[in-house]
């Protein structure tokens, strides 16, 4: 046992506390996909992004890594190199895909390191010591635990109907939505009553305290991510108040 | 046995049908960026959204399951970008179809569809930003090309905003009447509805 949770917290790098993560994933969120704060905060955009690849590269997930900056860097230089000299809609076309894919993938790319490295279980300990309700922390990572498994069967089930036609080119097109969302919802409600089942013979609906073995705890390079995550909260409100 | 309090059973199907509900919402979502899209996914996306949500309903039997529901639905638009008016919207117009949906007695299915059109009211939440503050919506969102930019600021007039509310309210209904359809036509026959 000792040695499997060693092997995974050495796959998984750098371990920040779970807490740690989620700030930093809302505070990418709030400030370079909402873009809080506006023109004065633009030097916290490449910080956060930074952090958020390095982290992303310390959990080994190279690849993703790799995809999500050939991705960025592609379509920045289309954007500079391309977006002043065309015109209608090309340049419609060109600035509004480089511009939504250019906002989105610093959350794409924080979402993914939450996500890879963050275990259930840790997860819910981490919301346990905020002292969040358990009617919201088993719904909440019931649903992270769920979207993979989503994506996982729609797309058997997209192979599946395309093989039988029911595609835009196979002649079906009214029967898409249907035959796609019907077989996803019965699967979805089984998967969900297994989940159920096991989750009960774990004691979750049971009025006790659970306990927990992950042991979560702030340490120095916690402490470094949550500078940088309040940093830009501060700016926004020292710049509020009026005293920047 | 029959407790008012949710259990642990209740609480996963909420996460179950959250996913799916966000997962179909999310991926409408994506036709935004063309912009004649925008303001009719207030109501694209309750009417698939509908058929989940009908289904989902008909394992609501506790109150506060809608509620939750909704509330998730604002934490995850805080999480994609979208800003906080979703969760206050959501909390309002979650705790509004929870109580419609027990004034039919949890079994109801024309006071489902009515919480299904009340339900999908914190999509609305997610124009708020565009109303109320629409230069500072944008100056953010330079990158995305001025002709975008004019184009969605056309679409957007203030009149808009009551506009969507009924919208996503319309859609609602449409989406819970849809569902009940797809509810009929394979989930009764099958023993999961």
């Amino acid at each position: 046992m000792r040695s499997v949770l060693q092997a995974s917290a050495k796959k998984r790098g750098l371990v920040l506390d779970p807490r740690t993560k989620l700030l930093l994933l809302v505070t990418v969120a709030v400030f370079v996909l909402g873009g809080a704060g506006g023109e004065a905060l633009r030097w916290a955009t490449p910080c956060l992004c930074a952090v958020s690849l390095a982290l992303l590269i310390t959990a080994g997930k190279y690849k993703t890594a790799a995809v999500c900056v050939a991705i960025y860097v592609l379509m920045d230089t289309l954007q500079r190199s391309f977006g002043g000299r065309t015109e209608g809609i090309v340049n419609f076309l060109l600035l509004a895909s480089a511009g939504i894919l250019t906002r989105f993938l610093p959350s794409i790319i924080t979402g993914a390191y939450v996500v890879s490295t963050t275990t259930v279980s840790e997860f819910s300990a981490a919301m346990r010591r905020m002292h969040i309700s358990e009617r919201l922390v088993i719904p909440l990572s019931v649903m992270f635990r769920f979207f993979p498994t989503i994506g996982d069967e729609f797309s058997h089930i997209n192979a599946a109907m395309r093989m039988r036609g029911v595609s835009l080119g196979g002649g079906n097109a009214g029967k898409m939505v249907e035959y796609r969302l019907v077989p996803l919802l019965f699967c979805s409600v089984k998967i969900g009553e297994e989940l159920s089942a096991a989750a009960l013979t774990r004691g979750l609906g049971a009025d006790v305290k659970r306990t927990n073995v992950c042991e979560i705890g702030f340490h120095a390079q916690d402490v470094a991510v949550l500078i940088l995550c309040i940093a830009p909260y501060v700016y926004l409100i020292l710049n509020a108040v009026g005293v920047l | 046995m029959k407790t008012n309090k949710l259990n642990g059973k209740d609480l996963i199907n909420v996460g179950v049908f959250s996913a799916i509900y966000a997962v179909i919402v999310i991926a409408l979502a994506m036709l935004g960026y063309i912009p004649i899209f925008m303001p009719l996914l207030a109501l694209i996306g309750p009417i698939f959204g509908g058929i989940p949500f009908m289904l989902f309903l008909t394992r609501v039997k506790k109150f506060g399951m809608i509620l939750m529901m909704s509330v998730i639905m604002g934490i995850l638009m805080l999480l994609t970008g979208m800003g906080y008016y979703s969760i206050l919207v959501g909390i309002i117009s979650g705790w509004i179809a929870e109580m419609v949906y027990k004034s039919g007695d949890y079994r109801s299915t024309k006071k489902a569809v009515l919480t299904s059109g009340v339900f999908s009211l914190w999509i609305w939440g997610n124009f708020i930003p565009l109303f109320t503050n629409i230069t500072g919506y944008f100056s953010t969102r330079q990158d995305f090309g001025q002709a975008y930019i004019d184009a969605l600021t056309r679409l957007m007039p203030l009149w808009m905003c009551p506009t969507l509310l009924v919208a996503a309210f319309v859609g609602g209904i449409l989406g819970g009447l849809l569902g009940r359809a797809v509810l009929k036509k394979h989930f009764i026959k099958a023993g999961i509805a």
